[in-house]
């Protein structure tokens, strides 16, 4: 039996000030059933072709929530998908309203896909979500002690799709998790996601994330430091056009001895689009010795551009180290004159340094296959800022 | 290559330039001296063509070309380099990047085909070479952690992958030791040609113990006072400015 719809929130609500909810009560929730052959084919169409240089060991793809075997590739040991029958639903509404949208994924999934990997084993992996009407793709990552995992999750869907995804991490004691994520479905899509990880002693929890597709997505991440010595790296760009909407609600819980977290956002808003970033870092009478440094930026490339961030520290302990700051601002004038006395034309330079406004976010990437592949998919947003990779 | 008449420029309510006039013919490297404040950089940024240096009267030919009405792209595509006082960092811009764009940026203004990857890169090399610069530097953001020395090795790198007509050099000098200074005009020196020309701004004969200049002016008050042979130089090194500014007042 699902569990029960819950009451979605409003931007009346604490943390949802700038949530891309308009007409969210009016939006079709219901998922297909199961998976067509044209929606295989639309599925084929969207992915086209990877190119080998950025393929990843394994490749799972999720059409609107439903497997699709065929467009998978490679073997991933220790994945599976569960249907919703098999899982175990909680059955009880969530209390708290950041994680209503989690709980209307619980009522609406049709099943869960399971990574898991063992006690000291790694497994590196990559999982497409495609939205072509309406999904609730579920993915629960567990890794065991020292397990390492290295996951490429890309989001793609067409312009009138909606996904509502829910993400749950678990990280064992020393356990590693290079999470890279690429949300970009076509201009006009809605995306919804809830991220939920709970990180264990002396475990390393990395997340690179780049959102530039949809007119709308909603990012809300709660992620508990659990562990003495858990150790988490956030860093994220937004990329608004148009009239995009991007918002993040990312609350980080520092709850066990000498944690750390390291928070970096870059948020570019160009035309009329809005980005708005909030990063709620708690500190708990558990966590003596944490560590907690926040920098969020914003660079406003739109007269009617709108850039919110803010940061947020809550700390209930004298034994801490927390750092946070927030800038928003346009292209530098100087840098920009620069680039232009050597010749570069405007839209040129213009791309340049909005590219190197959110490099830094990229080159946290491990894998160079990798950074090639987030740099391909941001190539049509920064035209001529491409080519801007080493040629050395 | 470059005239100037009469030019006129301000910045803000500020009048800086006060009727402009230099002739530099091609082939020839000219100097242009003077206190600080007198308007050298203001010069160089206009004819770079910077925003918010509004010019106000005057013309400017370029190789017989209305520069004042060309973009600042244009004026660099067209042939025109300006070595900058302060480079600016650019963090995440690639050094070699920015060079192999400038590259074909030019390139593409003369109707040539973009630079390939190899021949781009053996081009680099060998000017890196000649400027005494570590390759590291190429993986490098633009100006990103140099030393002010190397910095103005990099703008002069920069001006010989170029190869412009005309390069102006803004206190190329400044903050560099003697050896670097040597290597900044050995580069420089490299550019000399018939069918180019050089302005070089600077506060100080020891550059031109270096580079030869044709002509010295003195700029000052936003006017060229006077103008000169290399001896001038040597002249305003021995007596200072204020014999040619009480000059001008009297």
């Amino acid at each position: 039996m699902a569990a029960p719809a819950p009451v979605l929130p409003t931007t009346r609500d604490e943390n949802w000030k700038h949530a891309p909810l308009r007409g969210i009560e009016r939006l079709r929730w219901a998922p297909p059933t199961a998976l067509t052959q044209e929606a295989e084919l639309a599925a084929t169409a969207l992915l086209g072709d990877d190119s080998p240089q950025g393929a990843i060991g394994a490749r799972i793809v999720l059409v609107d929530g439903l497997p699709c075997p065929e467009l998978a590739r490679g073997n991933a040991a220790g994945v599976a998908y569960r249907a919703a029958d098999s899982l175990k639903q909680p059955g009880e509404p969530t209390a708290s309203i950041d994680l209503a949208f989690a709980g209307l994924n619980r009522h609406h999934r049709q099943g869960e896909l399971l990574i898991r990997v063992p006690d000291g084993e790694t497994l590196e992996l990559e999982v497409v979500c495609v939205a072509l009407a309406c999904g609730h793709p579920a993915l629960r990552i567990d890794l065991g002690t020292r397990a390492s995992l290295r996951l490429l999750e890309r989001h793609l869907g067409v312009a009138s799709s909606l996904a509502n995804l829910s993400l749950s991490v678990g990280l064992g004691h020393g356990a590693r998790l290079e999470h890279a994520r690429l949300l970009q479905p076509a201009d006009g899509a809605r995306h919804f996601e809830t991220l939920q990880a709970a990180v264990g002693a002396d475990a390393n929890y990395r997340v690179i994330q780049v959102t530039s597709g949809a007119a709308a997505t909603r990012s809300t991440a709660l992620v508990s430091l659990e562990g003495a010595g858990a150790d988490l790296g956030w860093h994220t760009a937004a990329l608004g056009t148009g009239t995009q909407t991007h918002d993040a609600y990312v609350r980080v819980t520092h709850d066990a001895p000498a944690v750390r977290t390291e928070q970096g956002f870059r948020g570019i808003a160009a035309d009329r689009s809005r980005i708005a970033f909030n990063g709620h870092m708690q500190v708990t009478a558990r966590a003596p010795g944490a560590h907690s440094a926040q920098t969020l930026r914003g660079l406003t490339a739109g007269a009617a551009a709108e850039i919110d961030l803010r940061p947020q520290l809550e700390i209930d302990i004298d034994d801490v180290r927390a750092s946070h700051g927030a800038t928003i601002g346009k292209l530098d004038a100087d840098m920009l004159f620069y680039l232009l006395s050597r010749g570069l034309d405007q839209a040129t330079a213009d791309s340049l340094l909005k590219w190197a406004f959110i490099a830094d976010v990229i080159a946290r990437l491990s894998d160079p296959a990798w950074r090639s592949r987030f740099e391909d998919a941001l190539a049509p947003l920064l035209p001529g800022a491409h080519a801007a990779r080493s040629l050395t | 290559m470059l005239e100037i008449k009469d030019l006129h420029a301000r910045v803000g309510d500020r009048k800086v330039l006060d009727g402009i006039n230099l002739h530099v013919p091609n082939g020839e490297v000219h100097a242009i001296m003077g206190p600080n404040g007198s308007g050298k950089s203001t010069l160089a940024y206009v004819l770079a063509g910077r925003p918010g240096y509004e010019v106000t009267g005057g013309s400017v030919l370029f190789r017989g070309q209305d520069l004042l009405t060309m973009a600042p792209e244009e004026r660099a595509q067209a042939g025109l380099f300006l070595g900058f006082q302060y480079p600016v960092e650019i963090p995440g811009v690639n050094n070699v990047y920015l060079l192999k764009a400038a590259l074909n940026a030019a390139r593409k203004h003369r109707g040539l085909p973009e630079v390939d990857a190899f021949e781009f890169l053996q081009l680099v090399r060998g000017k890196m070479k000649l400027m005494q610069m570590d390759e590291a530097f190429l993986s490098r953001g633009v100006n990103e952690g140099f030393s002010g020395g190397e910095k103005k090795r990099n703008e002069i790198l920069q001006m010989l992958v170029l190869e412009p007509s005309l390069a102006l050099l803004d206190e190329t000098d400044s903050g560099l030791d003697i050896d670097a200074l040597k290597v900044v005009a050995q580069g420089v020196n490299t550019l000399r040609a018939p069918d180019r020309a050089i302005v070089l701004v600077t506060h100080y004969q020891r550059l031109l113990d270096h580079i030869r200049p044709d002509r010295v002016h003195v700029l000052a008050r936003g006017r060229i006072l006077r103008s000169g042979g290399p001896e001038l130089a040597l002249e305003l090194e021995a007596r200072g400015y204020d014999w040619l500014l009480a000059g001008e007042t009297a």
